[in-house]
C-alpha cells in the first residue's frame, strides 16, 4: 500500500506540473460547454419579422387580416411596398412577406377568397405556422361571405359579430427544456471525447516510462508491475472524477444549464464511463509497442467512434446504418442513458444501459490484462 | 559468504535459449566482471538476477535467500545501474533520487539524508535543483548511479555504466565504483571497455551464446587461454639480425621485426630471455629496452569466444 501511495503521489505531482494536462482535464471541458452554449444560443424564442404589402387599400376587412397576423405570438408586422420585398428579405431584415392583392376584401365578401402570396427564403420553418393560421382565418371570413351572399352590409354585421364572439384561446407558456437538454448532451458529448483523450494521456505514461527506461528501474525496486499499473489506474480515475465533477458543476452553476438529470446521477453514470475510458486506454497501451503507435491507435479509435456515437452532433442526423453501428460503442450507451433520463425514464429502467457500460469496462480490462500477461520480457506490466 | 549464487540458470524465449544452464557465484566484497558480446545472454542473466525476467529453469539466491520465494528481500538488497539512462528528465536531480529511493521504503529525514549522501557521492551535491535535461552525458550517468545507490544496496549491478562519456567522468565513475566497493558494496560490473574490467574487477566471468565459458581472476583467465608470452625488444638497428639463429633458440615460435622493434612469441614455460639477449649481442645489435607482455584480457576474450567484445 505504501508503494502504491508513493507512486500515486509521484504521478499526481508530475501531472499537475504540466500546464497542458490542466488544460486537457479542466479547461477544455469548459470550452466544450461554451461551444455547446454558443451552438444552441440561437435556438430560443425569436420574433418573426413579417412585411405586409397591402394592395387592397384601406379596406376594413383587409386591415382586420393584417391585425390578426399582428396578434400572432412572436410576430413583428410592418407594412411595406411591393418593390421593397425582395431587398428586405434578401438582406435578412425580414423573414417573410405577405402580399394581399387588390380586391382581396371583396373576394372574401363574395365568399371566394383570392390567393395571397407569402414570400420567404427560409421555407416552411418560417411560413408553416403563418400559413396554417391565415388559412383558417381566411376560410372563416369566406364562410361569413358565403352566408352574407355577397351583401356587403350583411357581411359587415356578421363580421363584427364574428369578431365580438371570437373564441378566447387561453394559453400557458411552458419552458422549452429542449435547448437545455441539447446543451447538456452536446457538453457531455465533448466531455466524453475529452475523457477518452485524458485517460489515454495518463495511461500513455506507462509507455513513456517503458521508453525512457524508468519502468525498468521501477521494477527493479520492490514495486511490482501490478502495483505500478494499479497506481496509474487510481490516478487516472481520480483525475477523471475531478474532471467530471468540475465540468458538471461549471455547466450547472456558471452556465446555468439545467440538464434535467440530478447532479449525482450524472456523476455516477459518467464515472462508469470513466472506467470504460481507462480500460480502453490500457488496452491501447497493451497493444502498442511505442508512444507513436499508441497515439496512432488513439487517433484511429477515439474520434471516429465518438463521431459515430453522436458525441459531436445528434445521432438522428446520421443514416440508419450508421445509427446501428453506434450500438456497438460505449459512448452511445451513455448518451442514450442521459437522453432517456431527460425524458423522465427512471434510473432503474435504464439498468440495461448501465450494465452494458460495465460490460464494456470489464471486457476491455480483460483484453488489456491478457495482452500484458503475454509479454514475456522485462517490459511486461503484469 | 556468497552475495549471489546462481545455479543452472536457464532462460528460453520460445525455442531460443538466451541463457543456458549457467552456474556462478559472487562473493561478498568482490567486483565481479561480467563479460560478453552483444546477444551473449549477459543482460538476460542480469535481468533474471534483478527479478525483471521470469526464470525458465534454475535458482538464484541473493544473500542466501531464493529470489523466487523472497523476491522483495532480494530487490531491497539489489541496486541496478542500467546501461541506458533511467531517470526522469522533467524532475530535478534531487526529486529523481528522492522518488527512486522512496520505492525502497525510505521516508522522512532518513530519505532526505540518503538522497543528499548519494548525490554528494556521485559529485552532484551542488546540483539538487538542476534538471537532467541540461546535463552532460557524464552527469546523467552519475545521476543514474545515484538513483541506484541511495538505498545502500548490498549488491550493485552496473551495466555498462561508462558508455559514451568523457574520460573525466569515466575516471570519476571508476573511482566511485572502487569507493563503493571499499564501503562494503559487492558489485557486478559489465563493460565493453576491457581496460576498465582489468582495472577494477577482482573476478571475471565470460559468457558466450548463453553459457559461461570461463570464470576466475584475471591471472586465471589468462592462464587458461595461453601458454605463450610476447617479448618486445627495441633495438638501435635490426640490420644485422640473423632471424634463423633467433628462431632456433629453444621455445621461440615466431620472430617479427617492426621498425626497430623485434617481436618474439615464445613458450611461456621456457625461460629463454637470456639466450635471446646473448644472440642479439652476438649479432652486434644494440639493445635499448626489453619488455615481456602478458596476453591482455581482450586477447583472452577473443581467443575464447572467437569474436571481439563489440561484435
Amino acid at each position: 500500500m505504501k508503494d502504491t501511495l508513493w507512486l500515486i503521489r509521484k504521478t499526481f505531482l508530475s501531472t499537475f506540473k504540466k500546464p497542458m494536462n490542466l488544460l486537457l482535464y479542466f479547461v477544455f471541458p469548459v470550452l466544450g460547454i461554451l461551444l455547446a452554449t454558443l451552438i444552441h444560443s440561437g435556438s430560443g424564442d425569436t420574433e418573426l419579422r413579417m412585411g405586409i404589402v397591402n394592395q387592397d387599400g384601406g379596406r376594413q376587412i383587409t386591415q382586420g387580416v393584417i391585425d390578426a397576423v399582428g396578434r400572432m405570438d412572436s410576430m413583428l408586422v410592418s407594412e411595406i411596398e411591393e418593390n421593397e420585398v425582395k431587398d428586405l428579405i434578401a438582406s435578412g431584415e425580414l423573414d417573410a412577406a405577405i402580399i394581399l392583392p387588390a380586391g382581396f376584401a371583396q373576394s372574401l365578401i363574395d365568399g371566394n377568397p383570392s390567393d395571397l402570396k407569402i414570400i420567404s427564403i427560409k421555407g416552411a420553418q418560417v411560413t408553416g405556422q403563418l400559413k396554417a393560421y391565415l388559412e383558417q382565418h381566411i376560410n372563416n371570413l369566406a364562410s361569413v361571405g358565403r352566408v352574407a351572399q355577397g351583401n356587403e352590409v350583411k357581411f359587415k354585421t356578421l363580421y363584427e359579430n364574428y369578431q365580438k364572439n371570437g373564441f378566447e384561446l387561453a394559453t400557458e407558456k411552458i419552458d422549452d427544456q429542449s435547448i437545455n437538454h441539447n446543451k447538456t448532451n452536446q457538453t457531455i458529448g465533448y466531455l466524453l471525447i475529452l475523457m477518452l483523450v485524458s485517460a489515454s494521456s495518463l495511461s500513455g505514461i506507462l509507455i513513456k516510462e517503458r521508453e525512457n527506461r524508468t519502468y525498468y528501474r521501477l521494477l527493479s525496486s520492490p514495486v511490482n508491475a501490478r502495483t505500478y499499473v494499479l497506481s496509474n489506474v487510481i490516478v487516472n480515475l481520480t483525475m477523471m472524477m475531478l474532471q467530471i465533477a468540475v465540468t458538471l458543476w461549471i455547466m450547472i452553476t456558471i452556465f446555468h444549464v439545467d440538464p434535467g438529470i440530478p447532479y449525482w446521477s450524472m456523476f455516477f453514470i459518467l464515472v462508469l464511463f470513466a472506467l470504460v475510458a481507462i480500460s480502453l486506454s490500457l488496452a491501447i497501451v497493451a497493444f502498442s509497442s511505442s508512444s507513436s503507435a499508441a497515439s496512432g491507435m488513439q487517433n484511429l479509435l477515439l474520434i471516429p467512434t465518438s463521431l459515430l456515437a453522436g458525441c459531436m452532433f445528434p445521432l438522428a442526423l446520421m443514416p440508419a446504418a450508421m445509427q446501428q453501428i453506434a450500438h456497438f460503442l460505449p459512448q452511445y450507451w451513455l448518451l442514450d442513458t442521459f437522453s432517456h433520463l431527460q425524458q423522465g425514464v427512471s434510473m432503474g429502467e435504464l439498468s440495461l444501459n448501465l450494465i452494458i457500460l460495465i460490460v464494456f469496462a470489464v471486457a476491455l480490462s480483460l483484453i488489456a490484462i491478457y495482452k500484458f500477461g503475454r509479454n514475456n520480457d522485462t517490459r511486461s506490466y503484469i | 559468504m556468497n552475495v549471489l549464487e546462481v545455479k543452472q540458470l536457464t532462460k528460453k524465449f520460445g525455442d531460443f535459449i538466451a541463457v543456458d544452464n549457467i552456474t556462478m557465484s559472487v562473493k561478498e566484497g568482490e567486483i565481479f566482471g561480467f563479460l560478453g558480446a552483444n546477444g551473449a545472454g549477459k543482460s538476460t542473466a542480469i535481468n533474471m538476477i534483478a527479478s525483471l525476467l521470469r526464470v525458465t529453469k534454475g535458482e538464484i539466491e541473493v544473500l542466501g535467500k531464493n529470489i523466487a520465494k523472497h523476491g522483495k528481500f532480494a530487490k531491497m538488497n539489489i541496486g541496478i545501474v542500467p546501461q541506458e539512462m533511467a531517470i526522469y528528465e522533467d524532475m530535478t536531480t534531487y526529486e529523481n533520487v528522492y522518488f527512486f529511493a522512496g520505492l525502497y521504503g525510505l521516508r522522512g529525514a532518513e530519505l532526505k539524508e540518503r538522497v543528499i549522501e548519494a548525490l554528494a557521492f556521485v559529485g552532484l551535491g551542488d546540483k539538487h535543483k538542476s534538471y537532467p535535461k541540461n546535463f552532460s552525458g557524464g552527469m546523467k550517468r552519475r545521476l543514474n548511479i545515484a538513483c541506484a545507490i541511495a538505498h545502500r544496496p548490498k549488491l550493485l549491478i552496473m551495466d555498462e555504466p561508462t558508455v559514451g562519456i568523457d574520460p573525466q567522468s569515466r575516471n570519476y565513475i571508476l573511482g566511485s565504483v572502487k569507493k563503493l566497493n571499499e564501503m562494503g558494496c559487492t558489485i557486478i560490473y559489465t563493460s565493453h571497455y576491457m581496460e576498465e574490467v582489468e582495472e577494477i574487477c577482482t573476478r571475471i566471468a565470460i559468457i558466450d551464446h548463453g553459457k559461461i565459458i570461463a570464470e576466475g581472476t584475471k591471472g586465471q583467465l589468462k592462464a587458461i587461454i595461453t601458454n605463450q608470452k610476447n617479448i618486445g625488444i627495441e633495438v638501435r638497428s635490426a640490420e644485422n639480425l640473423d632471424r634463423s639463429k633467433l628462431a632456433g633458440i629453444a621455445g621461440v615460435n615466431q620472430v617479427k621485426v617492426e621498425d626497430r622493434i623485434i617481436k618474439i612469441t615464445s613458450d611461456s614455460e621456457i625461460n629463454n630471455l637470456n639466450r635471446i639477449i646473448q644472440q642479439l649481442m652476438a649479432d652486434d645489435i644494440e639493445i635499448r629496452s626489453v619488455e615481456e607482455h602478458e596476453p591482455s584480457l581482450e586477447t583472452v576474450f577473443l581467443t575464447l569466444t572467437g569474436r571481439s567484445l563489440r561484435d
